[in-house]
Formats: C-alpha cells, sequence, structure tokens
C-alpha cells in the first residue's frame, strides 16, 4: 500500500464521525520501490493530498526529507516533486496495520494490501 | 490509424485503411479483424428454394474468382511484411517500420459480439469500430510466398513455400435471421468448401489450416471473410487472466472519459480486467482496484505484475458497500456488476449505487460507470416509483432522497436513457447495450449533479 493510497482513505468503522478518520499507519515492513518519475502525474496529485495525514504517516514509517506542505510553483520544481513522488509513490508498507483513531479498531495491511473489511465474512468464488 | 469509408452495421464494422498491421494490433475494442472478400445483399431466404439457395452460396464463389485471389494475395503480402519485421527485430535493436503499399489497402473488420446503440451522436471512432473494408489491390505479386504460423510478436516461424494451389483451408460459418431457420451452419460451411475445393484446388483441413475462411450469413447482409491475426485482438498479450472481456472493459474506460490526474475506483474489481485495460490507455491517473474476495485480488495481482501496471494500480481489500472514502474523493467509478452463476452480490444492485453515490465528486468531470446485467437493468427502471431507503449508516453527508420517475418519451435511439430515472444526485447520462457471447448487459454511465435529491 502506497502513501498516496493511505492519504485518501478514511475510517468507515460505525460511530464514527461522518468524514471518517484518517487511519493510524504502523508498519513492520516497509519496501522502496524505484516508480518512473512522472512529474506531470505528481503535480496533479498535489492537490489531492491531507498534509497532516501525510507528515503523520511519514512520521510513523520514519521517513526523512518529506516536505511540509506544497510550495509556491509546485508544479515546475523538481526537486520538490521528486520528494512528492518518493513519498507517495515509492514507499510501500508490505505488512502493517491502520488502526481507526476513534474506535480503535484495527486493520491488517498483508502482502501490500490492506484488509478493510468491517464484518468477517468474505465471499469467495 | 486512418479509416477512410467507414460504416456501421449491427455489430461489424467496415473500413478502409492503409495502416500496417502493427498499428492495426492496438484496436482495443474490436474482438477481430477480418479481410472481406465479399459484401453483399442477404439472400432472400423464405421465397425461394433451398435447392436455390445452395446455388447462390455456390456463386459466392464461383461467381467472381478473382476477388478471392486478390484477397488471399494481399493477406499473404501481409503476413510476408509481418514475418520480415518479426525477423528484422529479432535480429538488431531497431526494427524497421515497413509500409503496406500504397494502394488503397482495405481491411474489413468484424466485431463478433459487439452491438453499441448509441443515444448520442458522435462518439470517437475507437469506440463504435464498425467498419467495412473491401479489399483491392493494383499492382501484383511478385514477392516469393512465405506463410507465417503465429501472429504473436514472440514467435516467427517461417513456414516453406507455398504455392496457392497447395492452401489447406477451413470454413467457418454463422447464419442469423430468417436464413438460419432454413440451414445450419454446417450445411453452408459444406457447400462452400466444396465450391472452394472445385474452384481453387485447396484442400480441407479442420485441424490447422494456413487459411480460415468466416462467412456470416444474416438478414441484413452476407459477409466473407479471412482473418488477419491467428489470434483474436481480444486477447491482450498484457493480461494474463480475463474476467470481463477486455474488449468491453476498454469501452467501457473510454465511456468513462477517463483523464490525467484523476482518482479511479474499481470497487468489485475481480481480476482487474477493466482497470488493466484503462491504465495501459490512460497511464497518468491514480486507480484503485478493490474486492471483497483474496483469491480475486491475488489473481489481480498477478495481472498487474504481468503487465507491468503494479506501480499504477493500487489493491485494496474492502466491501463495495463500506467503502472506505470520505464523501467526494473519487473522480470516477468504474465497475463491472457481477451477475450470473459465477458470483455471488450480497446486496441488491440498487444499494450499491446509494454506496458509490458518496464518495462520487461533484461537478462536471465526474461520473461513474458500470455494466449490468438484464435483471439489473430491470431493477433500476422498475424501482422509480419507490424511495429508497436511507442506508444503514446513516453518516453519509450527501442525502439520497426520492428516485424521481422519468415519463418515458418513447424516441428512437433516445429509449434507453428516458427509461432510466435519477438515482438520487446521480443523473444517467448514457446507457449501452452490449453483447457478451452469450448474454447481453448494459453499460450505465451516471453522473453527479447538484440538483436532484438533495
Amino acid at each position: 500500500m502506497k502513501l498516496l493510497t493511505h492519504n485518501l482513505l478514511s475510517s468507515h468503522v460505525r460511530g464514527v464521525g461522518p468524514r471518517g478518520l484518517p487511519l493510524r499507519l504502523q508498519a513492520t515492513e516497509v519496501r522502496i520501490n524505484n516508480v518512473e518519475f512522472n512529474p506531470d502525474f505528481v503535480a496533479r496529485m498535489i492537490p489531492k493530498v491531507e498534509w497532516e495525514v501525510l507528515l503523520e504517516a511519514a512520521d510513523h514509517l520514519r521517513l526523512i526529507e518529506v516536505p511540509k506542505g506544497p510550495i509556491q510553483g509546485y508544479e515546475q520544481d523538481e526537486t520538490f516533486l521528486r520528494k512528492m513522488h518518493h513519498v507517495l509513490l515509492e514507499v510501500e508498507v508490505l505488512e502493517g496495520t491502520l488502526q481507526c483513531p476513534e474506535s480503535g479498531r484495527m486493520f491488517p495491511i498483508s502482502r501490500g494490501i490492506p484488509n478493510m473489511l468491517l464484518s468477517s465474512e468474505e465471499t469467495e468464488t | 490509424l486512418q479509416f477512410t469509408s467507414v460504416e456501421y452495421i449491427l455489430g461489424k464494422v467496415f473500413f478502409t485503411t492503409c495502416s500496417d498491421l502493427n498499428m492495426l494490433k492496438k484496436l482495443k475494442s474490436a474482438e477481430r479483424l477480418f479481410l472481406l472478400i465479399k459484401k453483399q445483399f442477404p439472400f432472400n431466404v423464405p421465397s425461394v428454394s433451398k435447392g436455390k439457395i445452395f446455388s447462390e452460396v455456390q456463386r459466392l464463389i464461383n461467381d467472381d474468382p478473382e476477388s478471392w485471389l486478390n484477397v488471399i494475395s494481399i493477406w499473404k503480402n501481409l503476413l510476408e511484411l509481418d514475418a520480415k519485421k518479426e525477423n528484422l527485430s529479432q535480429r538488431d535493436a531497431n526494427p524497421q517500420k515497413i509500409k503496406l503499399g500504397k494502394n488503397d489497402t482495405i481491411i474489413a473488420e468484424k466485431l463478433k459480439t459487439e452491438q453499441m446503440q448509441e443515444t448520442e451522436e458522435t462518439r470517437e471512432c475507437q469506440l463504435e469500430k464498425q467498419i467495412e473494408e473491401t479489399l483491392e489491390q493494383g499492382d501484383s505479386l511478385t514477392k516469393r510466398e512465405k506463410f507465417q504460423e503465429e501472429f504473436q510478436n514472440d514467435v516467427a516461424k517461417a513456414v516453406d513455400t507455398h504455392n496457392e494451389n497447395n492452401l489447406t483451408f477451413r470454413v467457418s460459418c454463422r447464419c442469423s435471421g430468417a436464413i438460419a431457420k432454413t440451414f445450419t451452419a454446417q450445411e453452408i460451411g459444406r457447400i462452400v468448401g466444396i465450391a472452394l475445393m472445385k474452384q481453387f484446388g485447396w484442400k480441407a483441413d479442420l485441424r490447422n489450416p494456413n487459411l480460415e475462411i468466416f462467412i456470416h450469413l444474416s438478414d441484413i447482409y452476407s459477409v466473407v471473410g479471412i482473418p488477419v491475426f491467428r489470434v483474436p485482438l481480444a486477447s491482450r498479450a498484457y493480461i494474463r487472466t480475463t474476467g470481463l472481456r477486455s474488449t468491453i472493459a476498454w469501452a467501457m474506460a473510454s465511456v468513462a472519459e477517463i483523464k490525467a490526474g484523476m482518482f479511479v475506483l474499481d470497487p468489485m474489481c475481480g481480476f482487474g480486467t477493466i482497470l488493466l485495460e484503462a491504465a495501459k490507455e490512460w497511464p497518468d491517473v491514480y486507480y484503485v482496484a478493490a474486492d471483497v474476495s483474496t483469491s480475486q485480488l491475488l489473481g489481480a495481482s498477478d495481472n498487474l505484475k504481468a503487465a507491468g501496471l503494479k506501480d499504477k494500480i493500487e489493491l485494496l481489500k474492502v466491501s463495495v458497500i463500506e467503502l472506505p472514502l470520505p464523501s467526494e474523493s473519487v473522480d470516477v467509478i468504474i465497475s463491472d456488476i457481477p451477475f450470473g452463476k459465477k458470483f455471488k452480490l450480497g446486496k441488491d444492485i440498487r444499494s450499491i449505487l446509494q454506496e458509490l453515490e458518496s464518495p462520487v465528486a461533484f461537478g462536471t468531470i465526474e461520473l461513474s460507470c458500470c455494466l449490468l446485467s438484464e435483471a439489473h437493468h430491470r431493477r433500476l427502471k422498475d424501482g422509480e416509483g419507490r424511495s429508497i431507503p436511507l442506508n444503514s449508516k446513516g453518516g453519509h453527508t450527501d442525502e439520497l432522497g426520492v428516485a424521481k420517475c422519468l415519463i418515458p418519451e418513447e424516441k428512437n435511439g433516445h429509449r434507453m436513457l428516458d427509461k432510466m430515472p435519477p438515482f438520487g444526485s446521480l443523473v444517467p447520462m448514457e446507457c449501452y447495450k452490449v453483447s457478451l457471447g452469450k448474454t447481453d448487459a448494459f453499460i450505465y454511465k451516471y453522473k453527479k449533479s447538484h440538483s436532484s435529491g438533495l
């Protein structure tokens, strides 16, 4: 699971407020991938980023060199974009958990795929 | 691709082109591609005796052997060029692009089971792909004849020189409409086969023929063609296990108007076919594929690796009715809603749409698109008058309100659209009927608007 995805998720546990809450990220296994840098794509993702969520997650993962927020003229700033590219798209959590801050409910991340099923039943084919 | 003289007829697109094979291989919404030998008016079945029809069919071949031979030559020509290209690309790093002859090369494309009923005019050419082409060639061929065993890029074997008399062939025949009531496909196939043997001296080989002849006789036309590629265009090199037919998946992604920078979600992704097609075509987009089943997700993961799209599509295990996404965070939701015996759908189709309504963002660009079966389609239509119960969570910021009932006005071509009521704040935009082989399905496109429901 990439940090960009984590950034977009919110808790859907019953009883949690209407907009959901960001999930607390803990990781036991992280992998850094080499992803092709596409400045245009990164620039488009920047407006969607919830910065506090991102910074907290990056903190939990002990990442360094994470920009604190969008800077003026970021679309052309390659250094900035490369850092964001790294944080959002190259860091992958392979094993870990996501926790709903209000209910405490934990969701596991296994083989890079977060399991956010609320009920324990699955539909198998 | 430069197409000229395009014509659509019910599931087939006929067109003329000068493009080379590589370009043609990239056609995404077509199932198969054929070189047209003959296209003419349908046989007049009811008024004519069976014997007469037999002779009519024979005339398809005997009347105009020239056109048959021409097409075969062009076909060989195409194969040769392709074979040369393969050999070249295997020898050196930079394959040279060989252009087809400057004369009009016309190729018929046959969409095996795709039908699109448009409610709007002017969709992009790629979507419809019903094109007719007749092959004509100015020059005569002087090249040495070579045949290629496989048309796939990794395999290129050169076969011994054959001359035309040693061609082996097989006839595949499809009959629909009135003629299907009088004849079986096998009968027609047999007549054609015998006529071909008599006319050209070719031998029939059912198992592994050089040449396959496809005939389709219907109420609208009689068409004869030979396939350009051995493998149907619909089998993609980059998808290992398909769920939905890749042509339809591509078509859905196309209808969804995905643009760079968008966030696209498939909440019931299965093996991820739709997003795979979308990601290949529109790479600068953030894709998330979700499913409740681990095995499906693992299959999807496999597909992603095989296609080299692991970095483009994220996987999530989540239920479509409990999406952990804030309101209005998704630009496009695109999905093939499970139906049929293979999958169970835990909840009703309508409650699914309700769930999807919230995460979809407002505005003109944002929309959702899904593939529904006849049953779903009916349920969506029937539910018009009733109010939709608020979902169990009760925590959404968007109110659902009552689905308004549209009084349908049966205009030609707009029928589908009028019968689709708005779904809360989701307004139906377009509806296409597609054929999946044995069953039919519909592609629905909704857009979220401010007006209704709130």
